[in-house]
């Protein structure tokens, strides 16, 4: 299959992100891939698939590589006689920033390129956890108890302690910090604010589980991962969720009771049915007594959550085949003909 | 990391911080020096003396830190105190590099650790007291484009107000500070330092009521391969305060 990884983006998971498009680069291997890679001022680079390592844009090789941009239905390499077409189906695999927040499927979008990623609505709901709250709340999904707050307006907490802090917009677990006394509440704000202006506070409970669970839709199925228990010491800090980006071994398959393996699919089921059509998602759950929690969203998950799937490239081959088409308003013009016409002019 | 957003005569600064070892009883505040920022000091310090609570800082317009305005030496103070009460910190140590050593002196720390510190005006060498005499006859005859040409290495690419900032400080002597001061002081300093000759800490020490001197091989930047040894010295320091008790 021929698929055009799109990663970088002027995000702080930037870095992350090359190390994804490494790692995807390995993993599918039988399919005939093209990189293009968006640097942090948003210009576009073809990358030579032999030079996808992390050092090229580290030094910024990158920059001696041809630059594409985008047009109507593909990226295209000007060149001085002419131009070459990038075609074919784009993965979006750009995290946080540019990639999560809807900005790339914007522009996607509007230069009608069919792409494997969250839609704008999509990105909306997933990006700031404020609003998957929000979300969960309208489809009767349950999501720990929360508060907002924010750097430019000071005020109390009504949570007791461990809390645990994360930035509103920020995945991978950057600036999250777990507070056990008010003494440490400041500076965990602090790190959260270099980050976000607005940050949400959620009970930090020891010892729940946690499980995590891939899927798409394709062909009016829904196709998953299998459920995996990370491994966690506390909580997964940014190093480990880092290595977690790069992960490729498969794992193995977490023990649980049928029952909350049907709450946790169903749960799946209800967020992404009508909004996600289009993305690999990989969601992030809690249980506790048999319930099912919603932690986050994940619409473009590290490495795609490919070491959770049992045959990643055809299942991203099946997405590919059956990626949501765009219904674009047709202008013929007919209301300003009938007041030409009207006018008789 | 970590930013907080502090107001100062009607201006908002973004200031960028971090702290290691939060539980330590000790506070150690590390200011960078011109230009300079919090992870090149952090990158020297942070495995050493772990007795102490060390808070990182960027000085505002360097670093992760924001300066929308101009700003002279007192006014760098006053913001790293004013942040300082934000936090929650004591004044028990202050290590200042460079620049920030003469933020550090206008503190009035306990304990005030000059690492190749400026603060004592010293004469221009001759070669750039022609480079200043050239350019302002080029600036008479109207040709301030040659400006890149002349401007110090420090002032290059800097906004507006930090070049106003830079113009400020620059040349600044604070001799009387330093005799004013009752810090216990140790001065700590590279023999092959160009940026602030070695002769200035003579002058400091002459001018300084209780201060010690250490010599390491090396520039300005001596102190990022002999930390180790730095922090020991701070440390002792530091126990002889509590002697004196």
């Amino acid at each position: 299959m021929k698929l055009t990884i799109l990663f970088g983006g002027a995000s702080f998971e930037h870095e992350i992100s090359i190390v994804s498009a490494i790692t995807l680069r390995e993993k599918l291997s039988t399919y005939e891939l093209s990189f293009i890679f968006c640097d942090q001022d948003h210009k576009f680079y073809l990358i030579d698939s032999s030079k996808m390592k992390a050092n090229t844009f580290s030094k910024g090789e990158h920059k001696n590589m041809p630059q594409v941009s985008l047009t109507n239905g593909y990226f295209e390499q000007k060149s001085m006689f002419g131009s070459t077409k990038h075609a074919g189906v784009v993965l979006n695999l750009i995290h946080g920033a540019d990639g999560e927040d809807g900005t790339i499927a914007s522009l996607l979008d509007f230069y009608d390129i069919k792409y494997i990623g969250p839609r704008v609505d999509s990105s909306v709901f997933s990006y700031d956890k404020r609003y998957t709250k929000w979300l969960c709340a309208a489809k009767k999904i349950k999501t720990i108890e929360y508060e907002v707050l924010s750097s430019n307006e000071h005020k109390n907490i009504n949570m007791s302690y461990p809390i645990i802090v994360k930035p509103a917009r920020l995945g991978s677990s950057i600036g999250v910090s777990i507070v056990k006394e008010e003494s440490e509440l400041d500076y965990a704000l602090d790190v959260a604010f270099e980050f976000d202006k607005s940050v949400i506070i959620e009970p930090f409970m020891c010892g729940i589980k946690e499980y995590n669970l891939a899927g798409f839709m394709a062909k009016g199925e829904f196709h998953f991962s299998i459920i995996e228990e990370p491994q966690k010491n506390e909580f997964l800090d940014f190093e480990k969720k880092y290595m977690d980006f790069s992960r490729s071994e498969s794992v193995s398959k977490a023990e649980l009771n049928s029952n909350i393996e049907m709450k946790l699919k169903s749960t799946f089921e209800k967020i992404y049915k009508n909004l996600f059509e289009g993305a690999l998602i990989r969601c992030d759950f809690f249980v506790l007594n048999s319930e099912v929690y919603l932690n986050e969203i994940n619409p473009i998950p590290g490495s795609m959550a490919n070491y959770l799937f049992n045959d990643f490239e055809a299942s991203l081959e099946l997405l590919a085949s059956s990626l949501p088409t765009q219904r674009r308003a047709k202008t013929n013009y007919d209301y300003i003909h009938s007041i030409s016409k009207a006018k008789g002019k | 990391m970590a930013l907080k957003s502090l107001q100062y005569n009607q201006h908002t600064f973004d200031i960028s911080y971090e702290i290691l070892n939060p539980e330590a009883p000790i506070d150690l505040i590390i200011l960078p020096g011109w230009g300079s920022n919090k992870e090149l000091m952090k990158g020297s310090f942070a495995p050493y003396m772990d007795t102490f609570r060390h808070i990182y800082i960027d000085l505002p317009g360097f670093g992760k830190s924001t300066s929308s305005v101009a700003l002279e030496t007192k006014d760098y103070a006053r913001i790293v105190e004013l942040f300082m009460i934000h936090i929650n910190a004591s004044k028990d140590i202050i290590l200042g590099h460079s620049f920030g050593g003469k933020v550090a002196l206008l503190l009035e720390p306990k304990v005030l650790v000059l690492v190749g510190s400026t603060g004592i005006r010293v004469a221009k060498p001759l070669k750039i007291q022609a480079k200043i005499a050239i350019y302002k006859l080029f600036k008479l005859l109207g040709l301030k484009k040659l400006r890149s040409l002349f401007v110090a290495e420090d002032a290059k690419s800097l906004s507006e107000p930090m070049y106003q900032t830079f113009k400020n400080v620059v040349d600044e002597d604070l001799s009387d500070d330093f005799r004013s001061s009752n810090a216990k002081t140790l001065l700590c300093w590279g023999d092959k330092d160009t940026a602030t000759p070695l002769s200035i800490a003579h002058t400091m020490q002459k001018l300084l009521s209780d201060s010690t001197l250490k010599i390491y091989d090396g520039d300005h930047y001596f102190f990022m391969k002999h930390a180790k040894e730095v922090s020991q010295e701070i440390e002792n320091v530091f126990l002889q305060t509590l002697e004196h008790k």
